[in-house]
């Protein structure tokens, strides 16, 4: 293995000390000069008609700028299906709808002077399930649509599911359901919309998706009469956003329509509150899942059907059954697959992406049924996902190209971690469940391209700009990693600037667990082209071809004769400061050359694949219903660990929120209405509910990752909810169905199997 | 948030004298980790903050030596009674609770106090403080009065304090020889949470160290105000103390819970676990008598 001096290395999150002192800036800490402050007014019902607004008190209040209706403002429509708009007119869908925008010159007035806008309904009857949704006779969220039913036809069937099943030596055919569940980001969400005299826009917000919030903000200027104009997207440090800032809101629509009518710049954040109920969830689904193998524990077929509640309008979240489709087609090798999903208006409130997009609800299913799969058939559940395990080299039913594969490996791992089940303490059992997750990058979107700028400066240091988004994960620390181990440099010569759309290249977003992969590709392919021209002009002055040049330490040197050197900062400086001086620059895009999806959602959607098994000890009291997690091993082939701390990291903090989702949190909805939206009520796991995890990690090298190195960011929070369901029936044989396991249902299952016993 | 001028009286007398001068205008505050929530989200809007907290003399749990009481002053914060010897070793139900109470910076400033006065049927100070037979001492404009603290909670967010009244003082009575305690928050996670359920149990032995002099069983959520499970403890009193003895005091003191549905519990599942955890208490009460015995 090469000899490496950045990549690999435990080197802390380079905005570490300033986030732990306070120094970096939120969108709470940013004003600008005669900045207004912009609250909403959300609706008093989950479905109504808007009879009336009067606005003329609020109006009255002094300090208040500018009060928007839904009359007031063109027609924007955001949205992946176009069908929100950013204040709603004619009639409200959901208790998140904006009904009404105040700005004013401080937060309190505006808070005041929606309290005085006078709006007169009249209440429709809502429907709150999305199975009662898609009967004949219901409301209809969307009177326009004619169903409730979104026509995105999410539908494969691949091989001969049928002729399968009569085959078939053992099936299982279950029911499962998920429910709401949200980000909990820390930094509450917010923007500042600001236009100059020329009507060009300058928006910060938090988002994970600059480049395309961008294209966003441009269509609503155009809509707002502005064409032609730029929009500049900065977007402040990030507290949070695990897929929560993949798609641009209201609030940011409002930002730049009160912002423009005052031509002030206007800031709008959020409260706790209305962080939990004006901000997406993720899908609430229920699934019917039918799995069989033969009598050698070959998986034959996979059958799955899914309703998904979207809620009130769409979001990216819609999009999330084509990710479900990577672990139902392609976790585990099954020849018949058949899979269909459907998202219903509800006047829920709307999903949106959340770390996984789809992949931790379609997986609690999936591995819930393979353990059931495997009593059924009598194998022990991890030889049946030992017979059925991926390899290198094959290609799934959904042409996904499985270059390289590390599951056997985190298998047998995570099983020598937790030790075979007998014998057994009472109340005690192991579980375990694995992942298939998009490593290379995901091609959603006409491009899955990042751009990198590496500009030199006089002394051999770097000023890197790149289009990927940090937003905690250490982007930033990855990318700076690979360059300076590629050019010989200390990690600290350096500076990552990301997230300006006026000074970075484009990028799709920080989603898909694609950064690593693709930003540290384009970052390694800028880094080439500098070190390519350096090897140039070092040729030159120590009078020896490029091909025996080496970078280390800050110098360029011939490889077998170190002594042979050229300090970097000298070299360069030689170049600028001579006749026709030159300085160092260098571009690089980076597009991956993997599939979008056909029609027939067939494609290699990704340049790779992430692997990985996990395994949770628990502990069931069996008089309360509360599980206990003894011990948690969460085993990853990752390619490469370009930071094994910020690796560390991002999947310890993955197998918490993966631990809240299967036992403790649920946004609580009574009749669309959020009943829990605090943090006392929302039962997000905190630091003294961590359990003992262990994080093993297998680098296989993928050939197309940088440095080896494959996506990390969503996977942790992937197979959590199943290896502890799994781990649950192991301990008491009780079998729960539904997120989250609560010591409630626990019991409920226990009572149940007693009176079933006695 | 609505602004208020803030007043920092130097004696129990002028913080009074404060109140009575502003009347309803005014609101005592001690931590402020319920009354500056409350004023953030609207619920009360008063134009002064009287500050208790810079009151001298009110800086840990006293044991009176030739009494054996036990005074806590009320602006003591719960965290200099989570590090009070004196509690962890010999009222160890109180340290059960105190410990367990929202995060270590909300201990720092909240005080047992203002956990009592804000009279919710939630409140984990409020529990082991009944079990214990505390007393509580008041001062107002007529001068001071004791009420049994048992006595003291009159609804959600009620308290027996009359106006400009605060509640200064808590007493606990001297503890009988063979005496156990206990007390478990069980809620959903470790920290920052509210219990589901409080459950405090408190059990003197007779010399045989088998048969129970005295029992105590008190109940957080189970009732608008926290409750005494009287006809559990009148069970266990002059009985061996036994899993078998506890489990049933454990279903008497459920069918006396007035528990209901909320989104943070459902009443059958807590009726069920006042059963459960009274016998669990119970069991833990006897455990630390015998540990006392060694």
């Amino acid at each position: 293995m090469q000899d490496l001096k950045a990549v690999g290395k435990r080197i802390p999150k380079i905005d570490a000390v300033d986030k732990a002192t306070g120094r970096v800036e939120y969108i709470q800490d940013i004003k600008l000069a005669g900045m207004l402050h912009g609250k909403i007014l959300y609706s008093k019902y989950p479905h109504a008609r808007i009879v009336n607004i009067d606005t003329s008190k609020a109006k009255q209040l002094t300090g208040v700028r500018a009060i928007l209706t839904g009359k007031d403002i063109p027609e924007i429509k955001f949205g992946v299906y176009k069908d929100n708009r950013p204040l709603k007119t004619g009639k409200v869908r959901s208790y998140r709808d904006e009904v009404a925008a105040v700005a004013a010159i401080d937060p309190e007035i505006a808070q005041e002077a929606l309290s005085l806008i006078k709006v007169t309904y009249e209440a429709l009857p809502g429907i709150f399930d999305p199975e009662a949704a898609m009967k004949e006779d219901a409301p209809l969220v969307h009177e326009e649509h004619k169903t409730n039913i979104l026509k995105m036809p999410w539908k494969l069937h691949y091989g001969d599911v049928e002729t399968a099943k009569k085959e078939t030596a053992y099936m299982v055919e279950n029911r499962f359901s998920t429910t709401w569940v949200t980000h909990c980001c820390l930094g509450t969400s917010g923007a500042i919309a600001q236009f100059d005299n020329t009507n060009n826009l300058t928006i910060y917000t938090n988002t994970q998706i600059p480049s395309l919030a961008q294209k966003d903000f441009l269509s609503a200027l155009k809509a707002m009469g502005l064409r032609d104009k730029r929009v500049r997207v900065i977007k402040p440090c990030i507290g949070g956003g695990f897929g929560s800032k993949l798609d641009t809101y209201a609030y940011e629509y409002l930002s730049i329509l009160l912002a423009f009518h005052t031509r002030k710049p206007v800031k709008i954040v959020f409260g706790r509150e209305e962080e939990f109920f004006a901000t997406s969830t993720r899908q609430p689904t229920i699934m019917d899942v039918a799995q069989g193998c033969d009598k050698n524990g070959k998986l034959l077929f996979r059958d799955i059907s899914m309703v998904l509640d979207n809620g009130a309008y769409t979001s990216w979240g819609a999009t999330t059954p084509s990710v479900m489709m990577m672990p139902i087609t392609s976790l585990y090798r099954v020849p018949n697959v058949r899979y269909e999903a459907m998202c219903v208006y509800t006047n829920n409130t709307y999903s949106q992406a959340m770390r996984g997009y789809g992949n931790p609800q379609a997986t609690f299913a999936i591995e819930s049924s393979m353990d059931m799969l495997a009593e059924t058939s009598g194998f022990d559940p991890m030889e049946l996902r030992r017979i059925n395990a991926n390899q290198a080299g094959d290609v799934s039913p959904q042409d996904f190209q499985i270059t390289t594969c590390g599951l056997d490996q985190c298998i047998d791992e995570v099983e020598k971690r937790l030790g075979k089940k007998t014998p057994k303490e009472k109340g005690v059992g192991v579980g375990f469940a694995s992942l298939i997750h998009v490593g290379g990058g995901a091609r959603v979107y006409k491009s899955d391209g990042c751009g990198t700028i590496i500009k030199m400066d006089d002394y051999g240091k770097i000023n890197l700009f790149t289009g990927a988004t940090d937003m905690g994960q250490g982007a930033d620390n990855m990318v700076a990693q690979i360059v300076a181990e590629e050019l010989g440099l200390d990690v600290a010569d350096v500076h990552v600037i990301h997230s300006d759309t006026d000074v970075c290249p484009w990028d799709v977003g920080a989603h898909a667990s694609r950064t690593t992969f693709v930003a540290g590709n384009s970052a390694l392919g800028a880094a080439k082209k500098i070190k390519a021209r350096i090897f140039d002009m070092a040729s030159k002055q120590l009078e020896a071809p490029p091909e025996i040049l080496v970078m280390a330490n800050r110098m360029v040197m011939v490889k077998e004769d170190p002594k042979k050197r050229l300090e970097i900062g000298k070299l360069l400086r030689k170049f600028h400061f001579s006749t026709n001086g030159e300085m160092l620059m260098a571009e690089y895009f980076y597009d991956p050359e993997n599939e979008n999806l056909g029609r027939d959602f067939k494609g290699n959607t990704s340049m790779t694949y992430t692997f990985g098994t996990h395994g949770a000890r628990v502990k069931v009291d069996e008089e309360t219903g509360k599980v206990q997690i003894l011990k948690y091993v969460a085993a990853h082939d990752i390619g490469r660990a370009i930071n094994p701390i910020l690796l560390e990291g991002q999947v310890y903090g993955g197998v918490m929120m993966g631990i809240g989702y299967a036992l403790t949190e649920q946004i609580i909805h009574e009749k669309g209405e959020i009943m829990n939206p605090n943090f006392r009520d929302y039962k997000i796991l905190t630091i003294k509910d961590v359990v003992p995890i262990e994080a093993p990690v297998f680098e296989t090298f993928d050939k197309d990752g940088p440095y080896g190195a494959k996506g990390i960011g969503e996977p942790g929070c992937v197979p959590t909810a199943p290896a502890i369901a799994n781990a649950i029936y192991d301990a008491i044989g009780v079998r729960i169905k539904d997120l989250p396991i609560t010591p409630e249902r626990v019991l409920t299952a226990i009572k149940a199997k007693k009176k079933l016993e006695s | 948030m609505k602004q208020f001028a803030y007043l920092v009286p130097r004696s129990l007398d002028e913080a009074i004298s404060f109140h009575e001068a502003h009347g309803d205008r005014a609101k005592y505050v001690a931590g402020g980790t319920d009354v500056l929530v409350k004023i953030k989200e609207g619920k009360i809007l008063p134009d002064y903050l009287i500050s208790l907290k810079h009151i001298l003399g009110q800086d840990r749990p006293l044991l009176n030596q030739e009494t054996g009481e036990l005074y806590i002053g009320s602006f003591v914060t719960h965290r200099m009674i989570e590090k009070s010897a004196i509690v962890r070793i010999h009222y160890p139900i109180l340290h059960d609770a105190i410990r367990n109470i929202g995060s270590v910076q909300i201990r720092n400033v909240a005080t047992i106090g203002g956990n009592l006065v804000n009279a919710v049927p939630s409140a984990d100070g409020a529990i082991p403080l009944i079990t214990l037979d505390a007393t509580a001492n008041i001062q107002g404009p007529k001068g001071e009065r004791s009420v049994d603290l048992a006595r003291f909670f009159l609804g959600p967010g009620l308290c027996d304090l009359e106006r400009s009244e605060i509640l200064i003082e808590i007493v606990v009575p001297p503890l009988l020889l063979r005496t156990g305690s206990a007390y478990i928050k069980f809620g959903r996670r470790e920290a920052m949470e509210l219990p589901m359920l409080g459950v405090g149990v408190l059990l003197s032995l007779g010399e045989s160290s088998v048969t129970c002099v005295k029992a105590r069983i008190c109940l957080g959520v189970a009732a608008p105000t926290p409750i005494r499970a009287l006809e559990a403890e009148a069970f266990l009193v002059g009985k061996p103390i036994d899993g078998g003895t506890l489990e049933k005091a454990g279903k008497i003191a459920a069918k006396e819970s007035r528990v209901r549905d909320s989104i943070r519990g459902v009443a059958w599942y807590r009726r069920e676990m006042v059963g459960v955890l009274v016998k669990r208490m119970g069991l833990k009460c006897m455990e630390r008598i015998k540990k006392l015995a060694q």
